[in-house]
């Protein structure tokens, strides 16, 4: 709501706030199948030529339309950026309201002064959600609302020291596995996830990705807690320093704790 | 109601055999057959009925957004229809009753961007098999629609990919391509269990470190290098081997950071059924600057090449050019144009390799033909082996395309320019369906539309192709001539793929209506009154009256 308010209170025919949001829309709105050049249409409508509520603009452009082609670009682009955007989109209408009276964009706009994740992190993110690996942490837990939802988010850490995740990593045998045994001969570690109208939903660990599956009570002879599937088999190739780079990124998404972590420390 | 039974138990008995190459009373797969000819040795409907061809049902199914793109599947009278946003219609292929349906739950922050349409369901062993907006492979139970698993391929945040093609299913595997050509993204294939949904094997179409075809990328240009798999394959039993086409490498437009041939992209790729293993590779385009895919159909064909019979495939790609080699070897054998306008390369020499490339500049609009769109896109062709001749579409437009620095950033768009449609310099813009020697590309006729044509073409063995227009027309051609025999307005633009198939003795004629996709996006920028076209999503019918008096037997 606070960008909301200043959009108004600052000049739409600011050519400089304009010219920036003409190179912003042709890198980020122009692309593709979207907006055209210039608004020109493509898969996305035409901007070109029709008058729209900046307020409208506004909206659209930070938070997307559900449902439809157009993404949010708030967390894409800067309140700035996107306040750019949107006096451009205004510039393609004959119709653009006029307000004067205020300081240009980048004086009203006050971005948060974050500090950068360290080196480290940045590695342990990369390694984290390293597609190219066969089996990256990320193909089955989230943080940072990144990855796949088939073990913990590890936000949840927060009250473990690096030392803990690292034996959390480490750990052999995790108390949640389970070994179902189905009635057709097959057998697989797996979580159960629900069991509802009879029917009960497992994710088979036995490849990657993880497999949901739906079993129904015929299908299943037994579900047993004891379960061979040890966690620290994902940990093949990882060093002690990777190891140490993929808890301080845990810790610093989860705590925003940005101390460096030693691969000694997590012996 | 003796010869009805036979006719069924033939059916399901090659149905089962697998081996079949041309459909009898079923449209079992994505392309009627693996070898992905799209023809039926159905022949009830002729040449000489196809005027009397009326509408018999409709299915709505209710979903618009982005085009109705289905290729139905039909088997043992029980019809499987997939839509946008990945919902799943059994309905009886003889009334058009629904016997179940399954819609899958995206999520919210899916959209339009993700590309929410899909082009048909794979069935087979009891289970049908669908790929989703958010890049999961599903499995429902064939009889009731329930789901039996559910697998992410990857994460589509991370990504910038999904899956918006039919899956194949060759042998107790559910093969399955990913798109994502146009973001920071490695593409691959994957295989999964379909019993299980277990991954059986993957194959990434960029080499990784220490792979043979990973030093044609610079640096770690690799890891984001494109090559998306995103229509279907093919299959050939006797060699056991899966044809699979791969898509541009990105950045689209902008190609010095990724200096080399770029493999596989852009290549047709043979792998080993059962592992996944690549036997060879065909690369059509070199080091793509223009986003021309291979991606499209592999047409799996055996006809002779100066007096003996070979082993071939064709592909035609996004860049205009058919493309001929030996399926056993990955030997060039032709290639010839689908398009008259066709300027990033002069053509193509005796070996297959690209002409004078006229390739797109930094921060400089150039008139390139064809555009973006293609100059043919994905809407598969059709082999007929009547007549010897492969029918397929072509696509008469340009672009000034701009090249732009850009830094791959994981999973989001990098497309490395912007491109703006122009007409041809010389001759008006516009589309159209032409009958060709696959081998020479000698053309026997040509039928004119206005606008690009982007239906799949259908061809039967009573000598008729059918398709359908942006305008809503679906019409059935003489194959032989060319001569329009029949068309039926649907009220929305075509964008799916037609399909014949007979319960109890009465051929039928399905095609899916409803105007929308990516390309359909950019039409308005040539021609502007198309912005107003309608969606929909509508699947149609059509069957030759029953003479008076009638049970179950047609007119003949």
């Amino acid at each position: 709501m606070i960008v909301l308010v200043l959009l108004f209170a600052q000049s739409a025919a600011d050519p400089a706030v304009v010219g920036a949001g003409e190179r912003i829309f042709a890198q980020n709105c122009s692309v593709g199948y979207c907006h055209g050049i210039a608004g020109s249409a493509g898969r996305g409508p035409r901007l070109r030529g029709r008058t729209f509520e900046e307020s409208y603009l506004l909206r659209v452009t930070r938070d997307g339309i559900p449902r439809s082609a157009m993404p949010a670009w708030k967390g894409r682009l800067s309140d700035q950026e996107i306040l750019a955007v949107v006096k451009y989109v205004a510039s393609l209408s004959d119709a653009a309201p006029s307000v004067t009276g205020a300081a240009p964009a980048g004086e009203i706009i006050s971005t948060a002064t974050a500090q950068a994740p360290s080196a480290q992190v940045q590695r342990g993110a990369a390694l984290f959600f390293d597609a190219t690996r066969d089996a990256y942490c990320g193909a089955c837990h989230t943080l940072d609302g990144r990855g796949i939802a088939v073990g913990p988010d590890l936000t949840r850490v927060t009250d473990k020291t690096p030392r803990e995740i690292a034996a959390a990593m480490r750990k052999r045998r995790p108390d949640h596995v389970v070994t179902a045994h189905l009635k057709d001969g097959d057998s697989f570690p797996a979580l159960v996830v629900l069991q509802e109208g009879g029917s009960v939903k497992l994710l088979d660990l036995t490849t990657f990705p993880p497999v949901l599956r739906t079993l129904e009570p015929a299908e299943i002879e037994s579900i047993a807690s004891q379960a061979e599937w040890t966690h620290d088999s994902f940990l093949k190739g990882i060093g002690p320093e990777q190891m140490a780079d993929l808890v301080a990124y845990i810790r610093w998404i989860a705590l925003g704790d940005p101390r460096p972590v030693s691969g000694e420390e997590l012996k | 109601m003796r010869p009805t039974f036979s006719v069924l138990w033939f059916a399901t008995l090659f149905s089962c055999v697998g081996a079949l190459a041309q459909t009898v009373a079923d449209w079992p797969s994505y392309s009627g057959t693996p070898n992905a000819w799209r023809y039926s040795t159905l022949d009830q409907i002729n040449s000489g009925n196809a005027n009397q061809l009326v509408a018999v049902w409709a299915f709505q199914t209710g979903i618009s957004d982005g085009g109705f793109q289905t290729t139905p599947i039909v088997l043992d009278g029980v019809m499987y229809i997939s839509t946008s946003w990945n919902r799943v219609f059994a309905v009886d292929a003889e009334t058009g009753r629904e016997l179940w349906h399954y819609f899958y739950a995206a999520p919210r922050e899916v959209g339009m961007g993700s590309s929410p349409w899909n082009r048909g369901v794979a069935v087979a062993g009891g289970r049908v098999f669908m790929g989703t907006v958010d890049n999961h492979v599903v499995a429902l139970d064939q009889k009731t629609g329930r789901e039996v698993w559910n697998v992410t391929v990857e994460d589509f945040r991370q990504c910038g990919c999904n899956i918006t093609g039919a899956p194949l299913v060759v042998n107790g595997k559910v093969i399955t391509g990913v798109t994502g050509g146009d973001s920071a993204h490695r593409g691959y294939l994957t295989a999964f269990d379909t019993k299980t949904g277990r991954r059986l094997w993957r194959f990434w179409t960029i080499p990784g470190p220490g792979e043979p075809g990973h030093d044609t990328w610079e640096g770690d240009s690799w890891k984001f290098g494109g090559g998306s798999t995103w229509m279907t394959g093919s299959y050939d039993a006797d060699l056991n081997t899966v044809y699979w086409g791969v898509g541009n490498p990105a950045a689209d437009f902008y190609g010095d950071q990724r200096r080399g041939d770029n493999l596989y992209t852009d290549s047709i790729i043979a792998l080993d059924a059962d592992t996944g293993n690549l036997r060879w590779h065909y690369q059509e385009i070199p080091h793509d600057v223009w986003d021309f895919d291979a991606a499209y159909e592999c047409v799996l064909l055996d006809l002779p090449v100066r007096g003996q019979t070979r082993k071939l495939l064709l592909n035609v790609n996004k860049g205009g050019y058919a493309f001929v080699v030996d399926r056993v070897t990955g030997e060039f054998i032709s290639g010839w144009p689908v398009a008259r306008n066709l300027t990033w390369i002069r053509g193509l020499d005796d070996h297959g390799r690209l002409l004078e490339r006229n390739e797109p500049e930094l921060g400089k609009a150039k008139l390139i033909c064809p555009s973006i769109g293609g100059g043919r896109s994905w809407n598969q062709g059709t082999f007929s082996p009547r007549t010897g001749w492969f029918y397929t579409t072509g696509i008469e437009w340009c672009q000034d395309v701009t090249a732009r620095k850009e830094e791959g950033k994981e999973g989001k768009d990098f497309f490395g320019g912007i491109f703006r449609l122009r007409p041809p310099p010389h001759g008006n813009p516009g589309g159209h369906l032409d009958a060709y020697d696959p081998i020479t590309g000698k053309k026997f006729w040509t039928y004119e539309s206005k606008y690009p044509l982007l239906a799949s073409v259908l061809a039967t063995a009573g000598d008729i192709v059918l398709t359908g227009d942006p305008e809503g027309r679906f019409f059935a051609l003489n194959a032989r001539t060319g001569e329009r025999l029949w068309d039926f307005q649907t009220g929305s633009g075509n964008r799916g793929s037609p399909i014949t198939y007979s319960v109890r003795g009465r051929q039928y004629v399905a095609t899916p209506s409803g105007w929308g996709s990516a390309v359909a996006g950019i039409l308005p920028q040539l021609w502007p009154e198309t912005e107003t076209f309608n969606g929909g999503s509508t699947l149609y019918v059509f069957a030759l009256p029953k003479p008076p008096g009638a049970s179950g037997s047609p007119a003949r």
